[in-house]
């Protein structure tokens, strides 16, 4: 997830305008829980605030686990799965409709697959020929209970999303190279692009590492904290 | 006229010098609305028969500064898609106008898939939105001009059939105030509170026992108009007729508020029965067979003396 925000910001993807300290372009995390990942982005661009960046932790602070439009830089509230789609597909028709050129991201986890809402909102991407959204999938084959094709079986992604008439590249989600070179492929189909980027759950840290159990909250221990800390250093 | 188009008219009316106005459809119709769609095709979207989707595209269009009203039949608009309403318009405090058509046992004729009989409930919980409901098309035109003229959220309760005009004609003053008293309000009457096509059953009753009782129109149940609060506390007892189930039907909005300024009324809901109906017979038939005709009303005042 770091990676795929990181090449967006930083790629030259989503456009700054520094005068305006506004990003020119979107981006929707739609797995509202991964949002922190654009929270030292938006502080090191200056969209959000010092003051805001340095209370991140305490209270109060408007930097939460999921993120919601009342947080200088983040443009939807996010966090109930299935909506970011939809809510992308929006944005990109006002601008396609008004002539510009703002691009808009928009960031799914693969679990979003299993929302019906997520393929509604796909349809209407293609059908409007929405050529400025690109959605990024963030396929790292875990969820709450298990695989995915131990729980309930997504696979085979690519297929099912060409199968909409869409452009899909395949990246690894971990590589920048990679990431940017799916970001700057070529859009042939109708529709959006989706970008599949295979990822690892808790890649560096051994004590998260593809563990599906680290979806949700789990005592950890000042010594773990630590040995993640050295592991990704 | 029917509602919707009544409604849509004065959307297209004022969508020729408001280019910030969408107008969706989940693939609902109106004579008005093939209108609209074909003068105005860059202000229009179809969206398929998906309600959920409408609602998070609305959202984006809202979010990038559009007036979004989405219109679509009122069983899978309020909720089918009632998380989406929550999560775009209702936490983000978007100017959408939900657009719902055939409330209550409007589509008698398709049963209790197709009856929205829990909705005004469901919707009046979303934080942040406006109810409205129209008895006539008159009121309809005036609620949509209001909404186009104030963006907010708002729910707009429509009704499938075409309803008589009532007297006192609709007017913006009773749209803005949120409601209109038909026939003579007295302290030692009963008032008889509804909104919709239970109005027009009320009236009826107004009508034959005008000494007995008088209507209220609640064009705007959320927020529930102060004003009124005032004229139920002076009041023998509300009888709230509504279209509904019964948990959480206008009765649960009169006491909210009421009781929260401290005006304690009696309060007699008078609703459809905790039941799903599958029998056949038109909505007239049904209506009068729950009680909810000038004749049932009459029943449930029968205690109130």
């Amino acid at each position: 997830m770091i990676e795929i925000v990181v090449a967006l910001f930083h790629g030259d993807f989503v456009r700054f305008d520094p005068a305006r300290k506004v990003f020119r372009d979107r981006v929707l995390i739609s797995k509202g829980h991964a949002t922190v990942a654009l929270y030292p982005i938006l502080a090191h661009f200056g969209a959000l605030p010092q003051a805001e960046w340095d209370a991140w932790g305490k209270s109060p602070s408007v930097l939460r686990l999921f993120g919601n439009n009342s947080i200088p830089g983040i443009d939807v509230t996010s966090g109930s799965l299935g909506h970011g789609i939809g809510v992308g597909a929006g944005m990109a028709l006002a601008h396609k409709r008004a002539g510009n050129d703002t691009r808009v991201y928009v960031v799914i986890s693969e679990g979003e697959l299993y929302e019906g809402s997520t393929w509604e909102a796909l349809l209407f991407a293609a059908h409007y020929d929405l050529s400025n959204l690109t959605v990024i999938v963030d396929v790292n084959s875990l969820i709450i209970l298990g695989t995915t094709d131990d729980c309930m079986a997504l696979n085979p992604i690519e297929d099912k999303i060409a199968g909409l008439g869409l452009t899909v590249h395949v990246c690894d989600g971990h590589d920048f190279d990679s990431l940017i070179s799916a970001l700057s492929g070529k859009h042939v189909g109708v529709g959006p692009r989706m970008i599949v980027a295979k990822t690892v759950k808790g890649k560096g840290c051994s004590l998260l590492e593809n563990k599906a159990n680290w979806h949700y909250w789990n005592p950890i221990t000042g010594e773990q904290i630590e040995q993640c800390r050295r592991e990704l250093a | 006229m029917l509602q919707r188009d009544a409604f849509i008219r004065e959307i297209t009316a004022a969508i020729v010098e408001r280019p910030e106005i969408v107008f969706m459809s989940a693939d609902f119709g109106a004579a008005a609305l093939d209108d609209l769609r074909a003068r105005f095709s860059q202000q229009f979207v179809h969206c398929g028969i998906s309600e959920q989707a409408m609602i998070d595209v609305g959202t984006g269009l809202a979010l990038e500064g559009k007036q979004v009203f989405a219109y679509a039949m009122a069983p899978f608009l309020s909720l089918r898609a009632l998380e989406q309403i929550k999560c775009g318009p209702g936490i983000m405090n978007l100017p959408m106008c939900l657009i719902s058509v055939g409330v209550g046992l409007g589509y008698a004729d398709s049963g209790p898939t197709h009856y929205v009989t829990e909705e005004f409930a469901c919707l009046r919980a979303i934080v942040g939105s406006s109810i409205y409901t129209a008895a006539d098309s008159m009121t309809a035109a005036l609620i949509a001009q209001h909404l186009i003229r104030q963006p907010c959220f708002a729910y707009v309760r429509l009704d499938r059939d075409e309803l008589p005009a009532i007297e006192p004609a609709a007017a913006m003053a009773f749209v803005e105030n949120g409601y209109r008293v038909l026939g003579e309000s007295a302290p030692n009457k009963i008032a008889l509170l509804s909104h919709g096509k239970m109005v027009h059953a009320c009236l009826e009753l107004t009508r034959t026992s005008p000494d007995r009782f008088f209507s209220i129109d609640l064009i705007r149940a959320k927020p529930f108009p102060a004003e009124l609060v005032r004229l139920l506390s002076q009041t023998k007892a509300v009888i709230a007729v509504d279209e509904q189930t019964p948990s959480g039907s206008l009765a649960a909005a009169v006491f909210e508020a009421t009781s929260r300024s401290g005006n304690f009324v009696r309060i007699v809901p008078h609703t459809l029965p905790e039941t799903y109906v599958f029998e056949n017979g038109g909505r007239e038939y049904l209506l009068k067979k729950l009680g909810l005709s000038a004749e049932g009303i009459l029943q449930a005042a029968k205690n109130l003396g």
